[in-house]
């Protein structure tokens, strides 16, 4: 047997596994055991030793870990009821179970791209339809300006140029046409010069 | 909601994708031609044919001149009548006025060698061809006038033709001074 210290079973000797407990380890067994089960129940008492309450934390942890802890129903119901108001989006109320914390929504996204690529399309087809062709301007070119034929381009009576015919000159007709033949050939001529005609 | 952007995404993608094409096929608007003025060239204007008509009458005349000049009738009413046979462009007025002036030509010579009957024949058929009143239509019927006058005189005296004939010359003189009349009118309302 190794020498054993039951009040200091902390920084004291660890007993072997099949050793038997001592009357001292019983006791403080059962105390620490009526410890927890207040503790548990919500009456952990105010003032405790330093390794109780380092024991009751570790014991607390165990069980917390173990996943068989449960909330009393009137704080269950409580924290329940902050969620639901918050979810309906009011404010929640202050508890010591915290706040929901609710993750950035991300539906924008897929209105965004829809958005842009109409956007895209749009702009697309307003610069098709603004360069789209002018059919008439470009297809037709304006006719060129007509211009009549001046008079003395063209083949006439001679009438104007002669004018009446005196009796005394009825036979003269050699000076008469002299005179029409000066006058069509200077038309010719123009014509020929000026139009560019043959 | 993914399919929906995939949708519009994808029109996006094809109206970028017709645009690109459109803008390579795009030929640059061809440059407005300049205007040219144009002289309108109607079927009547004055050709090579017409000039060429006219310098033969011109040259048929003048050797008619010479011809009368050196006492050869015979010789300048032919080169008169060569002028009537000339081919002239279909329509063309000058035509019609260059030969009926080689026809009062021709009757007077005619008169002068004594043909009254060719005389009057060739004024006669000339106002009967002709197309509208002119001047040189106005100077046959003074031509046909100078016919009457010309029968007139060498028919004897007291012979009842010779009435006739007078009366025919003052209404061909009176149809032809009608006619310059009223060609004269027409050319004082255009001026």
């Amino acid at each position: 047997m190794t020498d054993r210290n039951d009040d200091d079973y902390l920084a004291g000797p660890v007993p072997e596994p099949d050793a038997e407990p001592s009357a001292a380890e019983r006791a403080h067994a059962k105390t620490f055991a009526e410890l927890v089960d207040k503790t548990l129940a919500g009456r952990m008492p105010a003032a405790m030793s330093a390794d109780d309450r380092a024991l009751v934390e570790v014991a607390t942890v165990i069980r917390a870990a173990s996943g068989e802890v449960e909330l009393p129903v009137a704080r269950r119901r409580a924290v329940v009821e902050d969620a639901l108001r918050q979810a309906v989006g009011g404010a929640g109320a202050a508890t010591t179970a915290g706040a929901i914390v609710t993750l950035p929504r991300r539906r924008w996204a897929p209105w965004a791209v829809a958005g842009a690529s109409s956007l895209v399309a749009a702009a697309a087809l307003a610069v098709l339809w603004l360069r789209a062709p002018r059919v008439a301007e470009e297809v037709a070119p304006p006719p060129p300006e007509v211009r009549a034929t001046p008079a003395s381009w063209r083949s006439r009576p001679a009438d104007p140029l002669v004018g009446r015919i005196q009796r005394d000159h009825a036979g003269d007709a050699a000076t008469r046409i002299d005179t029409i033949f000066a006058d069509r050939l200077d038309g010719y001529r123009e014509r020929r010069l000026v139009g560019g005609k043959p | 909601m993914k399919y929906v952007s995939i949708v519009f995404g994808a029109i996006a993608l094809a109206a970028l994708a017709m645009l690109a094409a459109c803008a390579a096929d795009r030929e640059p608007a061809p440059m407005p031609q300049q205007s040219t003025t144009r002289v309108a060239e109607p079927t009547d204007v004055i050709d090579q044919r017409l000039m060429l008509a006219l310098s033969q009458a011109k040259n048929l005349h003048h050797k008619a001149k010479i011809y009368i000049s050196d006492g050869n009738v015979a010789a300048a009413t032919a080169s008169v009548r060569e002028i009537l046979s000339l081919e002239f462009p279909a329509g063309a007025p000058e035509a019609e006025d260059v030969r009926n002036d080689a026809r009062a030509l021709l009757g007077k010579l005619l008169v002068g060698q004594g043909d009254l009957d060719e005389a009057m024949h060739v004024v006669q058929e000339g106002i009967a061809g002709s197309q509208r009143k002119s001047f040189f239509v106005a100077n046959l019927y003074t031509v046909e006038g100078e016919i009457h006058e010309a029968r007139a005189s060498k028919l004897p005296a007291g012979d009842p033709h010779v009435v006739d004939e007078k009366h025919a010359a003052i209404e061909a003189f009176d149809r032809s001074n009608q006619i310059d009349v009223e060609l004269q009118k027409q050319l004082v309302e255009h001026q």
